[in-house]
């Protein structure tokens, strides 16, 4: 399995929140080349990987498979699309950016941009009221294709960058599901000491929905949310950040197992694997926080990607992070043996 | 004339950068008029001769785009830039671009919108605060391939979409670029001087030069210009509006347009069954301001596509009205040296 090219193909697949289909069909179709009777069930995709034995406790991998992105309300009679955010938006981005609107078919559009004698000088971020997309039809050519409620997700494509960087839309969390898929890969021919299930969880960006459904179908033992977090560019707070290219941020908060913190790090330490620590205070704004008290409550923790640009068109990984996040998953769950 | 504009859109050339736009139109032109040059500046001026030489008409573009200047490496490998030309920070916060003579793939990037307090999200993208993201290591590594001083470009596709649609960034102006080529391969009436001018973007100086060594009688400049008839928009504040034709102002922030000229426009318009417009507002300007004050005074108009979203990698045109805007561009060289 290339790395990079399942980043790209998990990118190119649109999956706003609710609306996950095409991204989650995407990712199946690679997960089941390792979990055979993987499927796509109340919005998320489970597979449980190798035999189960009853002594073995339950470990469950978790990505989430929903990109942030915007859903539509209305059409106006003059055929302009307005919508509302589906996560957490940048909309200080969003003028005069591409989308696609995923109707019957996909539609091209481009969200308004007000040029400057509209705003008399002073500029103003767009608020979503006033926001609206221009998709260059009529309403009646329009609502041919389009309905309230479907999806519109950023039209954009990779690209490579230097090195092994990369920029991508809904690099968050599509590397997550990459670095689990790659995981699998590094486990084969081994026999490992738990129970595995993976889950590409759905509307994460909603409030960690899919994963409140997850958590109580599976009822792990161990849980590790695999997410992304900041990495640091200048105008960043660096205490909050992780650096592009050194490895996966293990979590540490009083909300996840220290147990489990510490077993991640031993098991870099082991293997050699450059890691960052991301030191939280509470709760930690990830699937985790579902996990750790689902049902009667299960060990929990972060494994985060470092990205730059969260949540906009230009999201950015170093592709070694995602190897790294592999490497390190596959020596915590060999090194239990 | 799609596959024409499609090809002169893609070529990235800001101002003070015109070379690779100006090679790419040196090539399709060289074999269509009687002489060509190009001036000190960059601009491209070329002469084809017409049945009659009574009147010098001059027929211009501008070959530049708007785009960015990279003005520091920061030690964390990122490229503090600033606009070349009008540029909103908000169309270019948050999107990929090309950078220097390698063509360098980057992004523009910002702080992460969860770190940002109430305030600040609520406040607009500033230059001093974006930066291209090129994906280098650190300084060190960003000066292996970048210099100051290097160029930015939007990266945008050019997409066909909606009714009649196309999108892409550097329509403005090479949307009049792409006319003049055309209107290059007709017969021509009159001697025509066809100018493809730099530095538009930057305050109408390619064009101050050209239209001083040409002093030509008359002036028809091709450009695109703001439509905003968009949501939210009503009355005169749009301006003017996609899919009823070309552009023709009376008077913009940088010109009082000929009246003869204006009243010819229409009146060509009209007997042709030409969609035709006005603009509902004194705004913008185009390279007329430098043309219609140079030497002793050149009658001067501009005829425009309207554009949505214009200076942004999202310039947006009705194709029909660049069809249009051709057809009456091609009735007015024949007839204005007659005025």
């Amino acid at each position: 399995m290339n790395v990079k090219d399942t980043v790209i193909a998990l990118t190119e697949a649109s999956g706003a929140s609710g609306n996950e289909s095409a991204a989650a069909e995407a990712a199946l179709e690679i997960l089941k080349k390792f979990c055979p009777d993987a499927e796509y069930t109340a919005g998320n995709i489970i597979g449980r990987y190798g035999a189960e034995k009853p002594e073995r406790p339950l470990l469950v991998l978790d990505a989430h498979i929903d990109q942030v992105g915007m859903i539509v309300t209305y059409i106006t009679d003059e055929g302009f699309i307005k919508f509302s955010n589906l996560g957490g938006l940048d909309h200080r981005i969003l003028p005069a950016q591409p989308v696609v609107i995923h109707g019957r078919k996909d539609v091209k559009g481009v969200i308004c941009s007000v040029p400057p004698h509209l705003s008399g000088g002073k500029a103003e971020v767009l608020s979503y009221d006033d926001a609206a997309i221009d998709t260059g039809m009529t309403k009646e050519e329009l609502e041919k294709y389009v309905s309230l409620g479907d999806s519109i997700t950023y039209d954009v494509h990779y690209r490579e960058l230097l090195g092994s960087r990369i920029t991508a839309r809904s690099l968050d969390d599509r590397c997550g599901v990459a670095a689990i898929l790659r995981t699998l890969e590094l486990l084969e021919g081994c026999e490992p000491a738990y129970n595995i299930a993976v889950i590409f969880s759905s509307q994460e960006e909603l409030g960690e929905r899919g994963a409140a459904i997850g958590a109580y179908t599976l009822d792990p033992d161990i849980a590790l949310a695999v997410d992304v977090s900041f990495a640091y560019a200048i105008g960043e707070d660096e205490k909050k950040c992780g650096k592009l290219g050194k490895g996966p941020m293990i979590g540490i908060s009083p909300s996840l197992s220290r147990e489990i913190t510490d077993k991640l790090i031993n098991a870099a330490k082991a293997e050699d694997i450059p890691y960052q620590t991301e030191v939280m205070n509470g709760m930690t704004g990830t699937n985790a926080d579902r996990y750790s008290v689902s049902r009667g409550g299960a060990k929990t923790c972060t494994v985060s990607i470092p990205l730059r640009n969260m949540h906009t068109p230009v999201e950015v990984i170093d592709l070694e992070d995602v190897e790294l996040t592999a490497k390190l998953l596959a020596g915590f769950i060999k090194g239990a043996e | 004339m799609k596959e024409l504009l499609k090809e002169l859109c893609l070529v990235n050339s800001i101002s003070g950068d015109e070379d690779t736009v100006r090679s790419v139109i040196e090539k399709k032109i060289s074999d269509l008029c009687d002489e060509y040059h190009i001036d000190p500046l960059g601009s491209l001026i070329c002469f084809k001769k017409g049945r009659s030489s009574a009147k010098k008409l001059m027929v211009c573009a501008h070959m530049d785009e708007v785009g960015f200047i990279v003005t520091y490496i920061r030690s964390d490998g990122t490229l503090s830039i600033a606009p070349v030309g009008g540029v909103d920070p908000s169309v270019v916060i948050g999107r990929q671009v090309t950078v220097g003579k390698n063509r360098l793939n980057g992004v523009v990037g910002s702080t992460a919108v969860h770190n940002l307090s109430a305030d600040e999200r609520e406040d607009p993208a500033k230059f001093e605060g974006l930066y291209i993201d090129i994906g280098a290591a650190d300084k060190e590594d960003a000066e292996k391939y970048v210099n100051l001083g290097d160029c930015g470009y939007f990266e945008s596709e050019f997409a066909e979409f909606g009714d009649h649609f196309v999108k892409s960034k550097a329509i403005d102006d090479r949307a009049g670029c792409a006319m003049m080529i055309k209107l290059m391969q007709e017969e021509l009436e009159y001697d025509t001087w066809f100018v493809f001018n730099v530095q538009e973007e930057i305050g109408l100086r390619g064009s101050r030069a050209s239209a001083y060594s040409v002093a030509p009688d008359f002036a028809l400049v091709l450009e695109a210009t703001t439509a905003a008839d968009i949501d939210g928009v009503s009355g005169q504040k749009k301006v003017c509006s996609c899919g009823k034709g070309p552009v023709v102002g009376f008077m913009d922030r940088s010109t009082v347009y000929d009246k003869e000229m204006y009243a010819l426009a229409f009146k060509l318009a009209e007997e042709n069954d030409i969609p035709c417009q006005t603009k509902t507002m004194i705004a913008g300007g185009n390279d007329s301001g430098a043309i219609h004050i140079s030497g002793r005074g050149v009658r001067t108009l501009a005829v425009s596509v309207p554009c949505r979203y214009l200076h942004s990698p999202s310039c947006v045109i009705d194709f029909n009205d660049l069809d249009n805007t051709y057809k009456l561009v091609k009735l007015l060289v024949k007839r204005i040296p007659e005025l």
